[in-house]
């Protein structure tokens, strides 16, 4: 515990020090994340699913602020839909907006959390985010959460049953339409785990903001399980096929992500809470104050040795020669001087003890 | 000499002017009422788009089920109930847009004078100075 303690320190220094450039590299590798992954299961247009467009659009979005990255992957998605029906694109088009009008005209600095939420989906860890969200934010992040698991799951549906979107004639547009329009606002699995991270969202923030020692943990672990719950009896009753391996693993992940979390943000000794008692004229207040645990990271000094010219290596012995003569005869007036006290000191004794031989005489 | 308060000023003023400014000044330069009316009127037209979008995809979702066995008194209610469902949300949305810009504009006003302060004393620096 101490030893992460630590790092948590050294972490705050470094990202202290260096937190601009932290920033950046973060935001290439979400980039990276979103639109690679965009790329990799969606990828019907060619020219913009190469590696080179993948790199180029985190680099940009890297510099750029986070709601930038947002439209940039909106309109990676459109234009891969678009290669593949308009019909399509069309829906995923109207959705996106639906989103903007409803939500993101007014708190568009949240959008962000879109792109997180349908990475950790597609990375299989759909536990993780409901955990954070709950333990670090609150009830006023859950419309993002769910349009990034809505928007997950529209890019599923059309990567699973590309085949059946596929348009030729203009007929064709308005079933394909239909049919995706359908498959998405009626899609079991999808409202399952909207439902999902809804209540393990409430949960989390619920313990979490009790007063209860170990709340922290205690609200990962029952976010956690509950969602594993609603998960399973959501697979029995409703017949849909979550993979339980993944949804373990997912909840394990969720569990010491969440673990971490309390490390990094609420460090506290729950061995020494105190509790006091006191009023003042209108209220009477029992508080419970537990001490953070706080660990200073230990200073490394760094000895720097440079390589010298040879030209400069003459001087140098001369001036080390000298510096030595200079110390050892500082060495020899010390060892003059500790002679000299203790002959003083040997002395004065004798004068106490009366065994000096040149006061007898 | 370096005056750390001065200092201390000139650097709240530069950020602010990097983050806010631009905005603030612009949404201070109208009335409080103006500009919560006009925003909410604004989104009032969003909405309405944004009825229309989700109204026509649900009616794209169940069309089958609207078709079947479609009388007058049918399409009757499901209009009354389609008009009903959008008076509410306009209701329910030009509400809280009203307060959520009032309460923007009250809290860039607020940054902005805070700005003119910062502004008015790192004059009093300059004059004292020479």
């Amino acid at each position: 515990m101490g030893t992460i303690l630590v790092w948590r320190e050294q972490l705050q220094k470094v990202y202290a020090k260096y937190s601009v450039y932290i920033i950046r590299v973060l935001q290439f590798v979400l980039g990276l994340f979103v639109f690679g992954l965009i790329n990799s299961n969606i990828g019907f247009m060619k020219a913009a699913s190469t590696t080179i467009c993948t790199l180029g659009l985190s680099v940009v979005c890297a510099f750029l602020p986070l709601i930038i990255m947002v439209f940039a992957a909106t309109a990676l998605v459109l234009l891969q839909l678009y290669t593949l029906s308009v019909g399509v694109a069309v829906i995923a088009a109207l959705l996106f907006l639906l989103m903007y009008i409803f939500y993101f005209r007014f708190s568009a600095g949240k959008s962000w959390l879109v792109l997180l939420v349908a990475v950790a989906f597609t990375l299989k860890l759909p536990l993780v985010v409901p955990v954070a969200v709950g333990l670090l934010a609150g009830p006023i992040y859950l419309v993002p959460t769910v349009f990034g698991v809505f928007s997950y799951y529209m890019l599923h549906i059309v990567k699973t049953s590309s085949s059946s979107f596929k348009t030729g004639s203009a007929g064709k547009i308005i079933e394909v339409m239909t049919a995706f329009t359908k498959q998405v606002l009626t899609n079991k699995e999808m409202l399952l785990m909207m439902a999902v991270v809804i209540l393990c969202v409430l949960l989390v923030y619920g313990v979490r903001t009790r007063s209860a020692d170990h709340s922290w943990k205690i609200a990962s672990v029952s976010g956690t399980v509950l969602a594993v719950v609603m998960c399973i009896v959501g697979n029995v009753v409703m017949n849909m096929h979550i993979a339980y391996v993944s949804l373990i693993l997912s909840a394990v992940a969720a569990i010491a992500v969440g673990l971490l979390l309390e490390v990094m943000f609420l460090s506290v000794d729950y061995n020494r809470t105190e509790y006091l008692e006191f009023e003042d004229d209108e209220y009477h207040y029992y508080v419970k104050a537990v001490p953070k645990l706080a660990v200073t990271a230990p200073e490394k000094s760094v000895k720097q040795i440079t390589g010298q010219p040879e030209g400069n290596s003459e001087k140098n012995t001369e001036i080390l020669k000298k510096h030595d003569d200079v110390a050892a005869a500082g060495n020899r007036n010390y060892s003059k001087n500790e002679h000299a006290e203790d002959i003083l000191l040997t002395r004065s004794l004798n004068k106490e003890l009366g065994i000096d031989d040149s006061n007898n005489k | 000499m370096l005056d750390k308060r001065k200092i201390r000023l000139m650097v709240r003023m530069a950020s602010y002017e990097k983050t806010n400014a631009r905005q603030d000044m612009k949404i201070s330069s109208y009335y409080k009422k103006d500009y919560a009316s006009l925003n909410t009127l604004i989104t009032i037209l969003w909405i309405t788009i944004g009825y229309a979008i989700a109204g026509g995809l649900f009616v794209l979702c169940n069309m089958d089920a609207i078709l079947k066995n479609l009388t007058i008194m049918k399409m009757v209610v499901l209009l009354a109930l389609t008009v009903l469902g959008y008076i509410i949300l306009i209701v329910i949305y030009g509400v809280c847009a009203s307060s959520y810009y009032k309460a923007k504009h009250n809290r860039s006003k607020q940054r902005v004078k805070k700005y003119y302060r910062d502004m008015s004393r790192l004059g009093k620096y300059e004059e004292k100075e020479k």
